[in-house]
């Protein structure tokens, strides 16, 4: 009997023993306070990438290219996200953006708008220093064999200022004889950020029945999604690639420190070409306002007035 | 305390469940516990990490506005989060969610390294609780800052509290339903154990009738249906059949108890009827009880038997006047005899456990030792006479000491018998001195035959001397003496042919009385002479006997004479003739005053030539003749010296002797010639 209770006891004790064990807590004094104040820095050169990506991705496509290019230049260049493509191009007309990473249509309208300068233009992937759009539907989508199959239908676009993704299609659409308005619906990537992607998503998800992007997207979602559900069925011309645009009223002194050290990046070296591939970039070559001509006509067929916010 | 079986149990079941239920408490809320903060944990993890990755757009974007705006999101979607904040690549401050200012201690409270997923922390405000958690926001390797969210641990103390009040209050609920049943079923084992414990009582106590065993539900004559009402089982409403004896279904065995069972297992009474354990406790308490009575019953009878026979072995053993006694092996006195304590002086009691050595002299004892121990060696009995010297005198014994031998024939102790012989020692000398007074008598009655003829011859010529001598001269004198002398030889010469050759008696009814009247008559004169008066004690009537009138005076005279010289000087000489009715006997005694008679004299008195008298005065003869006269008149003679005071009451006297005949009256004395006429016609 005593036995027993020594046990009952024991177990009970140990219990209570159990119960009262207390994790181990920090000691933090919360009325100690102090307001939050940003420094903003002065001497910062801002570089930023027209967001067609989310700017995470954008981020992670440029950011080893801006830390070469602050390594290079000595310059203090920072990577700033602007969240749409209206923003980017007010941001460089405000000043704010002092490197502009633009597509060709942003280019010629912050250069027609407010003075900005190319100075270096990038090689795509495969070399060549033009890229082009392409017009995809489902693979399974039976109604669109050829181009004329897209009137009556749902078109989905990246942006009304995305040139591979909108705007050279539009263009192709037109040489071809098919308006705006022989198509149901047009609509575009709700934003900010990832809009190549959501255009492909939504095509894979059968929410719209065509869609415009640039050509190697696909590539970027093909860790996403099947690929092979997704059908090209045309590309558009060829048209200048991506340009490196420098603000007007940008230190000229600055640009071509920028300029000498994008131009000095070259594929073959093993850390160049972690910085380029990163950036989906091959090569960078020199580059003037000129070479943006083609676009500038294209603008004008599909009724693009430079000054004016796309509709 | 000592507890019952039933609190035992109660305690015991209560104790396991109680015991249970804090196991279960314990365990129960620790794994809730644990599972709440865990969730709570994933949950403050979700949170952070999922905030962090919706922090990367806006941090990036440098939107201030987006990033207060999630973290203000943040803390509203749970009422338990506190605060949320971001720390930027160099750890400062960037966003919160505090009113007035951030509080500086929280920036270094909780750091998470960059390899790190999240790091979690529990924070001390003074107020409350808060588990911290710090999840790094980063874009590849690249680390853009810190996210951080705050979730107060009251929240989920308050769940644990509910969580260990509901466990408890089930619990309790458990163990008082457990409880419950479990006391009911409890009861139907301690009721039974209850039970079985008062009839244990009982039958210790001597009360073996006590029914333990619960009435049957179902018995087996109505389940077989069969109607013998002989049958034992029939009837028997406590036990199951299969505990019975001579039951008379067909189906049962008779035969040992699991030969039976061996066929009960296939019967439809035992598997209809078969209870639990306890039950069968209970019936075979009960059989047990049964068997016990009856047992205890034969047992008293035994008993009773045995205490009979015990005691009328002990009645026996006491009432034989020899002296039994039994000894073990180590020949310690195991039971003596009533006759054996009396001649040892002692109680039982005091000779049981003894040995001799305790009881004797030592030499005796040694001899007894002795003896004894060649009789348990060689298993021999021993037969001796033996004496010893008592108060009384030496007194011989006859001892027969015999082995005791148990049923395998070895020997266990010693039986000694012995027997008093005094007496029949003196019987016996008393014969051979009969004997040998028997062939002196013959001698002497031919001497005396031889004799007398010359004596008359002698008598007759000293009287004819006499004649012719004239009287007063010498010659005469002296033939007066020769002629005394020769007729006290005559005298003598007649008394031993009396003795010693029976003569002819005339048996004829007589009144005693005349005879001793007669007898009386004649000496009384003479008596006086010597002042020894004679007093007659003659009851008024007394019955005839059956006699020779002068052999009963001659008896008479020799007692009176006998009487007459044992008075020294003056005396008195009481004569009496009465009759006891009782016995049928005429009495007559004959009582002096005289010095009496020595006691290791009396026994003598009746021996012939046996004489307490001077040489001339008695031949020893008298009394043997009276003797022999009284015997041949079928009676008996008796001496007391000195006699009974209530004889010598009226006399006032205390001394003397005291001579009784008892004679048979005429009938039995008719009777005795009938029936035994040779003894008293016998010459």
């Amino acid at each position: 009997m005593k036995g027993f209770a020594a046990v009952f006891i024991s177990i009970g004790l140990l219990l209570l023993t159990g119960c009262s064990q207390e994790e181990p807590a920090y000691k933090v004094d919360l009325d100690k306070r102090k307001p939050v104040i940003k420094n903003e820095e002065t001497d910062v050169i801002t570089y930023a990438y027209l967001p067609q990506y989310s700017h995470k991705e954008s981020y992670q496509r440029h950011h080893l290219l801006v830390e070469y290019l602050r390594r290079e230049t000595g310059l203090n260049i920072k990577q700033i996200f602007p969240d749409t493509f209206d923003k980017h191009m007010e941001m460089v007309g405000q000043g704010k953006i002092d490197i502009s990473f633009s597509n060709p249509f942003v280019y010629v309208k912050i250069a027609h708008r407010y003075g900005a300068m190319a100075f270096a233009r990038i090689l795509e992937a495969n070399g060549n220093p033009h890229f082009r759009g392409q017009i995809i539907c489902r693979a399974d989508n039976r109604d669109i064999e050829a181009l004329s199959d897209c009137r009556g239908k749902r078109w989905i676009a990246v942006d009304p200022s995305s040139a591979g993704g909108y705007l050279f299609q539009l263009g192709y659409f037109i040489s071809r004889g098919i308006q705006k308005e022989d198509f149901i619906e047009i609509a575009f990537s709700p934003g900010p950020g990832g809009k190549q992607e959501k255009v492909v998503l939504s095509i894979w998800a059968k929410k719209y029945d065509l869609g415009s992007i640039r050509e190697g997207t696909l590539n970027v979602i093909a860790d996403r999604i099947d690929i092979g559900e997704i059908r090209v069925f045309a590309h558009t011309p060829w048209y200048p690639g991506w340009t490196y645009a420098a603000r007007k009223g940008l230190v000229p002194e600055t640009v071509s420190k920028v300029r000498q050290a994008l131009l000095q990046l070259n594929y073959s070296q093993s850390d160049h070409r972690r910085i380029m591939e990163a950036a989906d970039i091959t090569g960078i070559i020199s580059s003037k306002d000129q070479d943006f001509n083609p676009v500038r006509e294209l603008a004008a067929q599909i009724g693009m007035r430079l000054e004016d916010r796309p509709k | 305390m000592k507890f019952g079986f039933r609190s035992k149990i109660y305690l015991g079941m209560f104790s396991l469940l109680l015991l249970l239920g804090l196991v279960i408490i314990f365990t129960v809320s620790r794994i809730m516990t644990n599972a709440l903060l865990e969730e709570n944990r994933n949950r403050g993890i979700s949170i952070g990490t999922n905030l962090a990755a919706r922090l990367i757009e806006p941090v990036l974007a440098i939107d201030f506005f987006r990033m207060k705006t999630l973290l203000d999101e943040t803390v509203r979607s749970g009422d338990d989060i506190s605060y949320a904040f971001f720390l930027d690549d160099k750890n400062e401050p960037l966003v919160h969610t505090f009113k007035g200012g951030f509080p500086v201690d929280l920036k270094r409270a909780n750091e998470v390294e960059d390899q790190e997923k999240y790091r979690v922390r529990l924070l001390d405000t003074g107020k409350e609780r808060i588990y911290d958690y710090a999840v790094p926001v980063l874009i590849g390797n690249d680390r853009l800052g810190t996210t951080r969210l705050g979730l107060q641990r009251t929240r989920v103390q308050e769940a644990v509290r509910r969580l260990m009040w509901s466990t408890f209050l089930l619990t309790g609920v458990v163990i008082l339903i457990a409880g419950f049943f479990g006391t009911v079923l409890a009861r139907t084992v301690t009721r039974p154990i209850k039970v079985l414990h008062q009839s244990a009582e009982e039958a210790l106590r001597g009360n073996l009738d006590a029914k333990t065993a619960p009435l049957l539900k179902r018995n087996c004559w109505e389940i077989m249906q069969c109607g013998k009402s002989e049958c034992p089982a029939f009837g028997d409403v406590r036990h199951r059949c299969w505990y019975l004896a001579g039951t008379l279904c067909p189906s049962c065995v008779e035969g040992e108890y699991a030969k039976r069972m061996e066929s009960c297992l296939h019967c439809s009474v035992y598997r209809k009827c078969s209870g639990d354990e306890i039950q069968s406790l209970a019936e075979s308490f009960d059989s047990m009880t049964l068997s016990v009575k009856s047992h205890l019953l034969e047992l008293k009878n035994t008993e009773k038997i045995l205490k009979e026979q015990r005691q009328l072995l002990k009645t026996i053993l006491d009432a034989t006047p020899d002296f039994v006694s039994l000894q073990d092996c180590e020949y310690v006195y195991q039971a003596v005899n009533k006759a054996f304590c009396e001649i040892m002086k002692r109680k039982e009691e005091d000779i049981i456990g003894k040995t001799d050595f305790d009881l004797f002299l030592a030499n005796r004892a040694k001899i007894h030792r002795l003896e004894d121990r060649k009789i348990l060696e060689t298993g021999e009995p021993l037969i001796k006479r033996d004496s010893f010297k008592g108060p009384q005198g030496r007194r011989w014994i006859h001892v027969v000491k015999i082995p005791v031998r148990d049923a395998g024939g070895k020997v266990v102790g010693l039986l000694c018998s012995s027997r008093d012989i005094t007496e029949f020692k003196r019987v016996q000398e008393k014969l051979a001195q009969s004997q040998k007074m028997e062939s002196v008598g013959q001698l002497v009655a031919g001497v005396a035959h031889e004799i007398n003829t010359p004596l008359g011859i002698i008598l007759g010529y000293v009287q004819l001397l006499i004649e012719e001598i004239e009287p007063g001269t010498q010659n005469y004198q002296d033939l007066q003496t020769v002629e005394k002398q020769a007729k006290i030889c005559r005298k003598i010469v007649s008394d031993l042919l009396r003795f010693s050759r029976h003569t002819e008696s005339t048996m004829k009814p007589l009144d005693v009385r005349e005879s001793i009247k007669e007898v009386l008559a004649v000496v009384e004169h003479a008596y006086r002479l010597d002042r020894v008066s004679i007093v007659r004690r003659f009851a008024p009537e007394l019955p005839m006997i059956v006699g020779d009138k002068d052999k009963i005076k001659q008896a008479v005279i020799n007692l009176v004479n006998n009487a007459f010289d044992a008075i020294s000087g003056e005396g008195v000489i009481t004569v009496g003739a009465g009759y006891d009715p009782t016995s049928a006997e005429v009495v007559i005694t004959v009582a002096d005053t005289g010095a009496g008679i020595p006691p290791e004299k009396i026994d003598r008195i009746f021996d012939p030539f046996f004489t307490t008298k001077p040489v001339d005065k008695g031949t020893g003869l008298g009394l043997s003749v009276t003797f022999g006269i009284i015997q041949e008149h079928g009676g008996e003679i008796e001496v007391e010296s000195p006699p009974p005071r209530e004889s010598l009451a009226a006399e006032g006297v205390f001394s003397g002797t005291l001579f009784t005949i008892h004679l048979p009256v005429a009938d039995q004395a008719g009777k005795m010639e009938t029936e035994d006429g040779k003894n008293i016609s016998s010459g």
